[in-house]
């Protein structure tokens, strides 16, 4: 079990440090270290993992630590006992606070959270209460032993069993079910929601993890510091922390644990190194990240790889092969690619699944969608082609729910979702690709397959601590790698694939779920004749089964696949009738091949 | 008269902030990195001509010129060094470890050699422009630094943005940024454009600082703070747009003063920072910053 590996070398580790130099100044200086590797730990998860950067832990980290000075002096309660308080409280804070900050992503959230130490800051030194400028005044010890010696290795101890927690906690996260959605997050919002994660949710719930996690690291530093300066909750700290988290390796809980450890051992090691520690911190930052992005966990990583492979001859799993991995032809397939929908569809074909009622987008003055209504049976491959600009990916956007219309309603099953998330719509059956490959780099082949199979979407983050449904996950996963000839690739590190494979990754990620209505958006380009060909054979499988909405360029393609075409123009549906008419539509003629390529006739 | 004086305060501290983040987006543009390490060129060239003018008694003009010399030798070969391993190199760097981090760590490397060189306490520049305050409708006061530092932000804020919008150089250097791979095919040479962007904006930021520097005084740790207030004006410009960086910078200056002056001396900046996080949450777009959930 990672966790519980994880947990041991820090408690092992830990122990073993402050009970032999626990009464020196070096234990006294690995304490501190602790106790912002617990707040690093947490920014692991949120920043590392899950790519949500956000600037607000030190003032998560200040309010702990003021929490507990303010409650041992005021209401002379003990710092142990107001750690669990001053969780708590920061876990509501937390939440009221992250509802609001986490609906902005990527940059938009970093500068909102930018915002929380600036404004921390002039709260700060200008309360009274708060000690001002200089900081809260003395608190209690964590741990209130009879001689000085049983109080520093009682703090020790404590800090490190803190420690502990959050580091377990934070290991079986990423290594559950939940994890793999964090990972989906963190490689691309859009898709991840399209894959029915409910991202504002988990945004929100890393916001609190993060900030908890924070606020423990926060009243450890108060119990064991015995004073908290104004300076803990400036932009400065944040800035130690993040050089912590990307010394130390940003996706590796136990990395933002040495980074945190690394990076205090240098403030406190000697006054040398002390005076001059914003070049040691610069040069050493700067070296770390050429050497490798993921930092000192990162090195040490590939250096154990590489022992590993000079002692064993064969190359693990999620190294880059040069080895091309031959996608079998769908002719192999020995049963259905998929099985058909869950039961809930209905059994008659022609049942109407999909309706888009008089869709309108307008972005700015520019009508892109103008009155387009079409419907669509339960089985069946139907094309939607049109020149570049025609509202082909607005239209699939608006179906897919990452686009609201400005005008008209889309139905599914009769049932109006027009103002249903991506992420629900997916639970409802609609799955999609996009134009360019969005995997999960790092990760196999199989978890890539493995995210449209997820159970967790409802469960609490929290609940992962206890249990996972990962390996589930990953058997229905393989099921559908099976089913498409795809098994030998599973482990394979989807980064080392050629395009061809990547976009099979992504084809059967998009039916492992076994949707009611797949949406292709141009799963042909930059694929050669013969993969085209071969896509093709697929494709006709996919529309015996299930009800297939497919944007393509390749008109030869959508030709000999498609039941129905529809042409859009200028945002007008302007051709909607069976491939035999579409070949010889002068309409088409001129929209599509005409003026575009006038040497190339359309065959079949 | 009190609004006109807080205006004109504001516009002065509002084209500080405009210079800096004019620097930042023009080079966002061409890198996609942000230069955090803005601020300390700016301090360093401040702090330079100080130490070499006050305590090693250098004629002005001479000190002025060394020290922008040494600013242009050490940005090109920190583009030469460092950028070149992350950017160039078998493994190109992408995300937030390049966006962020690698001029983050400049900036510590930057006030760690600051710290050496020239102490810790507040310097600046000796004043380009000598005199008194002008008074201006009797009762409307201007420091002559200040209209330099006006004078300065408008110029190469609109100089840059003129470039981008009507030279063939300024279209290469957009299409740096919007796909490198893709302006290297049409025959950009992107490392270049790079290169000459980014000691174009240090020693622009270094000029600017000496300039800039009589107002507010400057100590080593003075850069991170104004590369910050620089980040947050080009957050607002919409990162890339360095003409919408120019007017962000100085409605945020302007905002500042005029919270100072009429809500409360004491919180201010914390009304002011809450008020800019609250257009961030709000209105992303409008804000210029690309939605992650989009079509």
């Amino acid at each position: 079990m990672k966790a519980l590996r994880s947990t041991g070398l820090v408690v092992v580790a830990g122990v073993v440090v402050v009970l032999v130099f626990g009464q020196q100044y070096a234990g006294s200086v690995f304490v501190l270290a602790v106790c912002y590797a617990i707040v690093t730990a947490g920014m692991a998860v949120q920043l590392g993992f899950s790519q949500q950067i956000v600037f607000s832990q030190c003032v998560f980290m200040g309010a702990g630590a003021y929490g507990v000075a303010l409650l041992n002096t005021h209401f002379s309660m003990p710092s142990l006992l107001a750690t669990p308080v001053v969780m708590v409280g920061c876990g509501v804070a937390a939440l009221l606070l992250g509802s609001v900050v986490t609906r902005a992503s990527g940059l938009a959230l970093a500068v909102a959270t930018l915002m929380l130490p600036l404004i921390a800051t002039g709260y700060v030194s200008s309360a009274g209460y708060l000690g001002g400028s200089v900081g809260a005044p003395l608190t209690g010890n964590l741990w209130n032993g009879s001689s000085t010696e049983s109080v520093a290795i009682g703090n020790g101890l404590i800090t490190v069993a803190f420690l502990a927690v959050a580091v377990f906690v934070a290991v079986r996260i990423l290594s559950s079910d939940i994890g793999l959605e964090l990972y989906a997050l963190g490689a691309d919002e859009r898709t991840a929601a399209a894959m029915g994660i409910r991202t504002p949710r988990r945004k929100l719930e890393l916001f609190v993890l993060g900030s908890v996690f924070a606020a423990v690291g926060g009243a450890a530093y108060a119990g064991t510091q015995l004073f908290v300066p104004a300076t803990l909750v400036d932009p400065t700290a944040e800035l130690a922390l993040l050089i912590m988290l990307f010394v130390g390796g940003r996706r590796s809980v136990l990395g933002a644990v040495v980074g945190a450890v690394v990076i205090q051992y240098l403030y406190g090691a000697s006054s040398w190194v002390s005076v001059n520690i914003l070049i040691i911190e610069g040069i050493l930052l700067t070296v770390v990240l050429l050497v490798d992005p993921e930092g000192l966990a990162g090195i040490l990583a590939s250096l154990l790889r590489r022992l590993g492979a000079s002692t064993h001859a064969t190359p693990a799993t999620g190294v880059p092969a040069t080895t091309p991995v031959v996608v079998a032809t769908p002719r192999a397939i020995p049963s259905a690619p998929f099985d058909p929908p869950a039961p809930s569809a209905p059994a008659d074909p022609d049942h109407t699944l999909l309706t888009c009622a008089g869709l309108g987008k307008e972005y700015g003055g520019l009508t892109v969608l103008d009155d387009v209504t079409l419907a669509l049976p339960a089985r069946g491959l139907f094309g939607l082609c049109g020149p570049n600009g025609a509202g082909k990916s607005t239209l699939l956007n608006i179906i897919g729910g990452s686009v609201a219309p400005s005008r008209g309603r889309v139905l599914l099953d009769g049932a109006d979702v027009t103002r249903l998330p991506p992420q629900l719509r997916f639970g409802l059956g609609v799955s999609r690709t996009f134009q360019t490959v969005h995997l999960i780099r790092d990760r196999s082949v199989l978890d890539n397959v493995a995210v449209a199979c997820l159970t967790s979407h409802r469960s609490s983050i929290v609940s992962r601590i206890a249990r996972s449904a990962l390996a589930q996950a990953r058997a229905s996963a393989a099921d559908t790698l099976d089913r498409l000839g795809m098994a030998a690739m599973s482990g394979r590190d989807v980064s080392s694939l050629t395009l061809e494979s990547q976009r099979m990754v992504e084809l059967a990620r998009a039916i492992a779920a076994r949707p009611r209505l797949l949406l292709l958006d141009e799963p042909a380009s930059g694929l050669s004749e013969q993969q085209r060909h071969r896509l093709g054979e697929l494709l006709r499988e996919f529309g015996d089964m299930t009800c297939v909405l497919l944007v393509e360029h390749d008109l030869d393609l959508v030709a000999q696949v498609s039941q129905r075409i529809f042409v859009l123009a200028g945002g007008r549906l302007v051709f909607d009738a069976g491939p035999a008419e579409f070949r010889v539509s002068p309409l088409v003629n001129s929209l599509l091949i005409g003026e575009f390529a006038p040497r190339r006739p359309l065959g079949g | 008269m009190k609004l006109g004086n807080l205006i004109i305060a504001g516009l002065t501290t509002g084209s500080i902030y405009a210079v800096f983040a004019v620097c930042v987006s023009v080079w966002y543009r061409v890198s996609n990195i942000l230069n955090l390490a803005v601020g300390d060129f700016a301090m360093a060239g401040a702090l330079g001509v100080d130490n070499l003018y006050r305590v090693k008694s250098w004629p002005l003009p001479a000190a002025i010129a060394a020290t922008l010399a040494v600013v242009i030798v050490f940005a090109y070969l920190y583009d030469l060094v460092v950028l070149r391993l992350a950017q160039d190199g078998p493994r190109r760097q992408e995300g937030i470890v390049i966006t962020f981090f690698f001029t983050f760590a400049l900036s510590f490397f930057i006030d760690g050699v600051a710290k050496i060189l020239f102490g810790t306490d507040v310097h600046a520049a000796p004043a380009l422009w000598n005199g008194g305050s002008l008074t201006v409708a009797s009762s409307l006061h201007i420091e002559r630094a200040g209209v330099l530092v006006l004078a300065c932000a408008l110029i190469i804020g609109s100089a840059f943005w003129l470039y981008i919008r009507y030279t063939l150089g300024g279209k290469a250097m957009e299409a740096c940024g919007e796909n490198p791979l893709g302006a290297r095919i049409a025959g950009i040479d992107t490392r270049r454009y790079r290169r000459h962007i980014f000691v174009g904006t240090a020693v622009i930021a270094a000029v600017f600082g000496i300039v800039e520097s009589p107002i507010t005084g400057f100590t080593y740790l003075s850069g991170a703070t104004i590369s910050l207030t620089g980040f947050i004006a080009a957050a607002y410009g919409g990162f890339r747009k360095p003409g919408r960086a120019l007017l962000a910078g100085l409605a945020i200056g302007i905002l500042e003063a005029l919270l100072g002056g009429y809500v409360s001396a004491e919180y201010g900046d914390t009304v002011l920072y809450a008020i800019l996080a609250a257009l961030v949450l709000g209105w992303p777009r409008a804000m210029g910053f690309e939605s992650a959930v989009s079509g």
